[in-house]
């Protein structure tokens, strides 16, 4: 019998991060999602990018779920993540009570008026609107956010992000800039 | 070649097809399968082969006959409710002999459901899904190297035992994103002297179900039939982890069993002996090896996204002596790790 | 037969197509598909198809058709029989697939597959037989039954109330621009036996040359379920079903007209 028998792979103890990212349809978080899953796959590691969302294409609630490890990914699904960004109110709904012990979440102060009442992980609210209207563009509030993952969680390094964004960016040079000066204002806040 | 690469479950999928030397898809949108279908309406013009979209599932599946029946390597790809109008056509070229790979990215069912990812229609796949004494060679991918690996052998497979293939994956793995192997091409596709290419040096050749004498169809059926006993016996894919030592055995395919992978690990760091069966072809099932471990006194917890249709393959390997549980979700709701491994806690 | 000279007549003028299978045909005495299926293999001669046809049989009386052909053939499931000889074609342009339909097979299950097929510019030949009911399931309602017409499913006749009305085939096709020629004839004597072989020729030689779908209605005599003698059901057909269904072109590009200077008869 042809059967594939395998893997005796132990629950090792390898690095890997467990990402959840949720907000409405059209604030980006699918996208930063795939710079984290492009970053990490740049780096050599086992990734695995899953989108949830309703079925409107804009305004719905958008969910994105990132793996990135050193090891065979297990679910594709997160329920408790290493690190949660909640981009609205619903978001936050869903992440503030499931983050892992010791984990991230970065919220979106812009949308989120409530403050997190958990002593065991590192909150860091970001105000994504007014930030990155600063910048002059509302439109990159999501690398904003980014940016503040990766001030407090190495899941990747800033610079494989950059890396990533040169090579989507390449023919606009003007989005390169933003994007870029939206990530480093981002790891401004920690 | 060997280049790593990141890609879509369902892009995988078409790839997979791609390399195996699809000659033609035919299919109609449906979420969440429709980055297959546009994949396939950019690439294979391109290569010289045919694409269309078409009116209906229906056509699409008869589009796929049609094609099929000429000897070229075909395709269509589709979701739940679609997989459901096609059983005709898959009914037909099933009895007519007719290979072809078929996708159906599951979502949740009855009736229009939603577009959430599933795995309902599992008794669908296995069971043959139309009318008439035949089965569907089921393969049920968990990677989306799977996804690009499994639609490979599943042409192979098709063209092997003249009979339509099945890659049932479901929704969130054809929407998932992971890095992947690319594979090399298939260089030479078998011939196939049957195939209706024109009558040129030869007697005609016919694709049919039908006989014109009703006392030779049992004759025609019972061919099939020791077809489908000879996939049993040859044709079984399952992937064991950590069941040499396992008192209790997960069981799960698809997205489910990468849940229940994690949740395999969550056990083990408590020293819980907890293995998983991972069924790669779901028809044929795996029944012997789950039967050895029935045999061994283990216990069984199987972990799926639908009301619990595998765990009826499990009951009927397994049979009456052993604890056998389900966890599950229905409707278009992932399963999670976290549930599984609460379930195996009431196990323990 | 030598004994009674046949085979040493000087001139044959009439036998059996070379493509056609020597056998008896299933269909009821009187039935008008036998006279089609001839009208095909005729036409499979004159264009030199027998390398190249591929007969559809689509489900309903006609399904077996690739029986009577020594072409390669495929059984279509009811109504698809459009998509079948599509992927064939796009498959392999150089082939020639052809199916028979009746009015259930095509303008009832099937109506989505020919309307497709035909918008699209198919480069297939479709005979579609009409005989205004299900011949084979025993003569019930179909999309072409007459106004006031007896089937085993309208027992009192098909009211406009209940049942509606019948679906002009070629006139609705003719209204898309992708057919090439689709023509309405009838087979209730010998002069629109002709005519009808006539427009067959053309809906294959229309595709062959990549203009667009081939369709001819062939009206069909079904003594058996009309309730009428075979005999009497060529006057049945002028009296009920013509006025229904008018015979004539209902769509032939310039360049088909260019070529019924080729066709013969």
């Amino acid at each position: 019998m042809p059967a594939r028998s395998g893997g005796d792979e132990e629950g090792g103890e390898g690095l890997s991060w467990e990402v959840t990212i949720s907000g409405f349809g059209g604030q980006g978080v699918l996208f930063i999602g795939r710079l984290l899953l492009e970053a990490g796959f740049a780096g050599g590691q086992q990734v695995s990018w899953l989108p949830y969302y309703s079925g409107e294409k804009r305004g719905g609630m958008c969910t994105c779920f990132v793996n990135i490890s050193d090891e065979r990914i297990g679910s594709i699904f997160i329920s408790h993540p290493d690190v949660g960004v909640a981009m609205n109110p619903a978001a936050y709904k869903m992440l503030e009570p499931t983050v892992k012990q010791d984990g991230l979440l970065i919220v979106n102060e812009s949308l989120v008026k409530t403050k997190s009442q958990r002593p065991d992980i590192k909150t860091i609210y970001v105000p994504s609107v007014e930030a990155a209207r600063e910048l002059g563009d509302e439109t990159v509030g999501n690398i904003i956010a980014l940016g503040a993952i990766l001030a407090s969680a190495p899941v990747v390094t800033t610079s494989s992000i950059i890396k990533v964004l040169n090579q989507m960016m390449s023919k606009n040079k003007r989005q390169l800039e933003l994007n870029k000066a939206a990530l480093l204002k981002g790891c401004e806040y920690s | 070649m060997s280049e790593r690469t990141l890609m879509g479950g369902n892009i995988a999928i078409a790839e997979g097809a791609i390399l195996a030397g699809c000659g033609a898809y035919f299919g109609y949108p449906i979420t969440p399968q429709n980055d297959l279908l546009e994949y396939m309406a950019q690439q294979l013009p391109a290569l010289g082969r045919v694409f269309l979209q078409t009116e209906s599932e229906l056509a699409a599946i008869n589009m796929v006959y049609g094609a099929s029946a000429t000897g070229v390597r075909a395709m269509t790809s589709t979701s739940s409710p679609g997989f459901s109008l096609q059983q005709e056509g898959i009914s037909y070229m099933a009895g007519a002999e007719a290979p072809c790979v078929i996708a159906n990215i599951m979502r949740a069912g009855p009736g229009l459901g939603n577009i959430g990812g599933a795995q309902g229609d599992y008794m669908q796949c296995t069971r043959g899904g139309g009318h008439g004494d035949y089965y569907l060679l089921t393969l049920a991918p968990s990677s989306v190297q799977e996804m690009m690996d499994l639609t490979m052998l599943a042409f192979e497979l098709a063209d092997k035992y003249r009979n339509p293939t099945l890659i049932m994956a479901d929704g969130f793995l054809g929407q998932s994103v992971e890095s992947i192997v690319m594979r090399d091409a298939v260089k030479k596709l078998p011939e196939k002297k049957w195939a209706i290419t024109g009558a040129k040096g030869r007697p005609k050749n016919l694709i049919n179900s039908f006989e014109m004498n009703p006392l030779d169809h049992p004759a025609r059926i019972k061919l099939l039939l020791e077809k489908f006993e000879r996939m049993r016996i040859n044709e079984v894919r399952y992937e064991s982890m950590l069941l040499d030592d396992a008192t209790i055995v997960l069981v799960a395919y698809g997205s489910a069993a990468r849940a229940a992978m994690t949740a395999m690990k969550l056990a083990r760091k408590r020293n819980w002996k907890v293995g998983l069966l991972r069924p790669i072809t779901v028809f044929p099932f795996p029944n012997q090896p789950l039967a050895d471990l029935a045999e061994r006194g283990c216990k069984f917890l199987v972990a799926e996204m639908s009301g619990g249709q595998m765990l009826e393959d499990v009951r009927i390997s397994v049979g009456n002596q052993n604890e056998i549980k389900l966890v599950n979700t229905y409707g278009g709701v992932p399963l999670t790790a976290d549930q599984i491994f609460e379930s195996i806690d009431l196990m323990m | 037969m030598s004994e009674h000279g046949v085979n040493d007549l000087q001139n044959v003028i009439y036998q059996r197509p070379d493509i056609m299978v020597d056998r008896a045909t299933h269909f009821c005495p009187g039935c008008g598909h036998g006279i089609t299926q001839r009208l095909v293999g005729e036409v499979l001669d004159e264009l030199d198809l027998k390398e190249r046809a591929i007969c559809i049989g689509s489900i309903g009386c006609t399904v077996t058709a690739y029986e009577y052909f020594k072409v390669d053939g495929m059984e279509a499931p009811h109504g698809r029989a459009p998509a079948v000889a599509t992927a064939i074609k796009r498959c392999h342009p150089e082939l020639v697939p052809f199916a028979i339909q009746g009015d259930g097979d095509l303008a009832s299950i099937g109506m989505a597959e020919i309307v497709h097929a035909a918008a699209r510019g198919e480069n297939i030949t479709i005979i579609f037989a009409n005989n205004a009911n299900y011949g084979m399931t025993g003569g019930q309602l179909a999309p072409t039954t007459l106004m006031g017409m007896y089937t085993s499913s309208t027992v009192k006749g098909r009211k406009q109330e209940h049942h509606g009305f019948p679906i002009r085939v070629s006139e609705m096709l003719a209204t898309l621009d992708g057919p090439a020629y689709i023509a309405r004839v009838s087979l209730h004597n010998p002069a629109n036996v002709r005519k009808a072989r006539k427009a067959i020729e053309l809906a294959f030689r229309a595709p062959m040359a990549g203009l667009g779908l081939g369709l001819v209605e062939v009206l069909s005599m079904c003594p058996i379920n009309w309730k009428v003698e075979p005999v009497q059901s060529l006057d049945w057909m002028v009296k009920n079903m013509i006025p229904q269904f008018p015979l004539g072109e209902f769509k032939c590009l310039p360049e088909v007209a260019e070529m019924k200077k080729v066709v013969k008869g």
